[in-house]
């Protein structure tokens, strides 16, 4: 029997493991390997470079712009579509009319893809007819027309607010999720005490929603760094690399620039941030599971 | 007394009110781009540009839709969509429930490990692993092909598939194996007879999923196709952003028409969309 049961496991699992092995965990080696190279991207040798590339990383003034605007990018992300979404499930949860419906409202931009959700947003910010501009107009301003996306102040936040209202949706329905676990008894017993709605919300909910959270913070956290997408249609990392992120910097110096090596240098950075992320996520996961089991 | 004061009405109670209300402009925010996407791709360029954009237009105006539909670039675009979504999201299915069933149901010395590793694939940029897979596929001549993007496709489902189908098949009482192994059933019977037909709402979960995700993807074809007829959807959008740059309207009917396959899947299915997202996050 367990012999039976060896062979199909070797059977079972041959393929998809080969298939992950072959696609994504040897690429991931090599990266680190590549990252000592200057292969360029065409000719089939490459020199040896030690860490030079990795003591480019240190003076490249570029690489440490987007570092800066990496952390913009992901604090901003990770905050307003986590405070939108819990705001969000908090009105949903009271059996409010219509929920179904705007739950469907809220969570339909996951579903459309970054380059259709930039598109759309381009729209937004368009400095002669777009929606923004049309109200500033109305709203006493007729010639108003910053152009929010050409401008190195505020073309990153633009994105980061078109991002957050695709990414609104994933956490609400998290924290949902997570509000059907509260048990409304222990509720109905705050009420009778007589807290108020704000403290049975701050006191109560919110801490009990910390699974959720801990959920809803690695996933926008993850999201976000390997946001690409919509930054390469809405700037493409600029004007004046002002909207660079770490993932549009490593796919221009790797593709734009054919500096392959440096670029492998740059996703192992990038590789160390994700791998920091998931251990601190899987550990919280785990005391979580410890205090809420 | 009593009876006067059980006839005067419930205290008016604000709240129910005041959050539907609140729910009501937060959605029509929330709409409202999609709204302008959708309204300007039944106007002419010229009514948009005299900035006319967010008004409801006295007569509906195809011509964009048409323009976009008549496009044989865009029929090649969506052609080459299907052929990489379609067969990426089977084969990362199957390869999900293949390893599902042995993490579920035959554990070894080394599995929960060999599990983890797997699911973390889904926590990586894509960026870490673009400059090797790139090589990988020069070197054996198939950039500017589409095959290159359903490998990865399927190679980069195998995680959230493999999460997805253990968690379902772990839920398939053991019970139903032993006696299916007992009548004399083997693995692979168990799995398609007993397990699989169980688990088709995780089925329905990960095809959700799966081809929505691969459908929309824009990095893996930018990196492996270079030749026009060989693009996908998204990369279509862009590049048709240069023939169309002020033809604002048959921009966004393009937008809407590309993203008609996944809306009409979400609007379906949404149920086991969310059922996945929220599973895929939560059960780490």
């Amino acid at each position: 029997m367990e012999s039976q049961n060896r062979l199909w496991r070797v059977l079972l699992l041959a393929l998809p493991i080969l298939v992950f092995s072959v696609l994504v965990i040897w690429p991931l080696l090599s990266s680190f390997y590549y990252s000592f190279t200057n292969w360029n991207g065409f000719n089939r040798d490459y020199e040896f470079l030690g860490l030079r590339n990795f003591a480019k990383i240190w003076t490249d003034r570029l690489f440490f712009n987007a570092i800066v605007n990496t952390t913009i990018w992901m604090a901003a992300a990770l905050v307003l579509p986590t405070l939108t979404g819990l705001f969000l499930a908090l009105l949903l949860d009271r059996q409010v009319r219509g929920a179904r419906i705007f739950k469907t409202v809220f969570y339909l931009p996951i579903c459309l893809s970054a380059i259709v959700v930039g598109q759309i947003w381009i729209w937004i910010y368009q400095p002669d007819w777009g929606l923004l501009n049309t109200f500033v107009k109305l709203a006493g301003n007729p010639d108003f027309n910053y152009a929010w996306l050409a401008r190195p102040d505020s073309a990153l936040f633009a994105v980061i607010v078109a991002w957050s209202w695709q990414q609104t949706g994933l956490s609400m329905v998290i924290y949902l999720a997570g509000l059907t676990s509260i048990p409304s008894e222990m509720l109905e017993v705050c009420e009778i005490e007589g807290a108020t709605a704000w403290q049975r919300i701050r006191r109560v909910v919110i801490p009990l929603l910390t699974p959720s959270t801990v959920v809803v913070v690695a996933l926008s956290m993850i999201n976000s760094l390997k946001g690409f997408d919509i930054l390469y249609i809405m700037t493409g990392g600029g004007p004046f690399n002002s909207s660079d992120t770490l993932a549009m910097h490593m796919y221009n110096e790797s593709f734009k620039k054919y500096l392959m090596g440096y670029g492998s240098a740059i996703s192992v950075v990038l590789f160390l941030i994700a791998l920091t992320i998931i251990g601190v996520y899987f550990r919280q996961l785990r005391k979580v599971d410890e205090i809420y089991g | 007394m009593a009876d006067v004061a059980a006839s005067v009405p419930a205290r008016f109670n604000p709240w129910p009110a005041t959050v539907f209300v609140a729910l009501c402009i937060l959605a029509a925010l929330f709409l409202a781009p999609t709204a302008g996407v959708l309204l300007s791709s039944v106007k002419t360029t010229r009514a948009i540009a005299l900035g006319d954009l967010w008004s409801v237009p006295e007569r509906v105006y195809l011509e964009n839709y048409v323009e976009v539909l008549s496009n044989p670039a865009v029929h090649r675009y969506f052609l080459n969509t299907l052929l990489v979504t379609v067969p990426a999201t089977f084969a990362s299915i199957a390869l999900g429930v293949l390893a599902g069933h042995v993490f579920a149901k035959l554990p070894f010395r080394g599995s929960n490990i060999l599990f983890l590793i797997v699911v973390s694939g889904m926590f990586f940029p894509p960026q870490v692993i673009l400059v090797p897979l790139f090589r990988l596929f020069n070197g054996l001549g198939l950039i500017d092909t589409l095959w290159p993007i359903i490998l990865v496709h399927t190679a980069l489902g195998i995680p959230i598939c493999t999460l997805l189908m253990r968690n379902f098949f772990a839920a398939v009482p053991n019970a139903l194996r032993e006696a299916a192994l007992i009548e004399g059933a083997n693995e692979w019977q168990v799995l398609t007879r007993v397990s699989l037909p169980l688990s088709l709402p995780a089925l329905a979960v990960l095809a959700t999923l799966q081809f929505t995700w691969i459908w929309n993807d824009f990095l893996w074809p930018l990196i492996f196709t270079q030749s026009d007829d060989k693009r996908t959807i998204m990369i279509g959008i862009v590049n048709l952003r240069g023939q169309y740059t002020v033809a604002w309207g048959v921009q966004g009917a393009l937008s809407l028409v590309a993203s008609l396959p996944t809306l009409v899947i979400f609007l379906f299915f949404q149920r086991y969309f969310i059922k996945g997202m929220t599973m895929g996050a939560i059960k780490g």
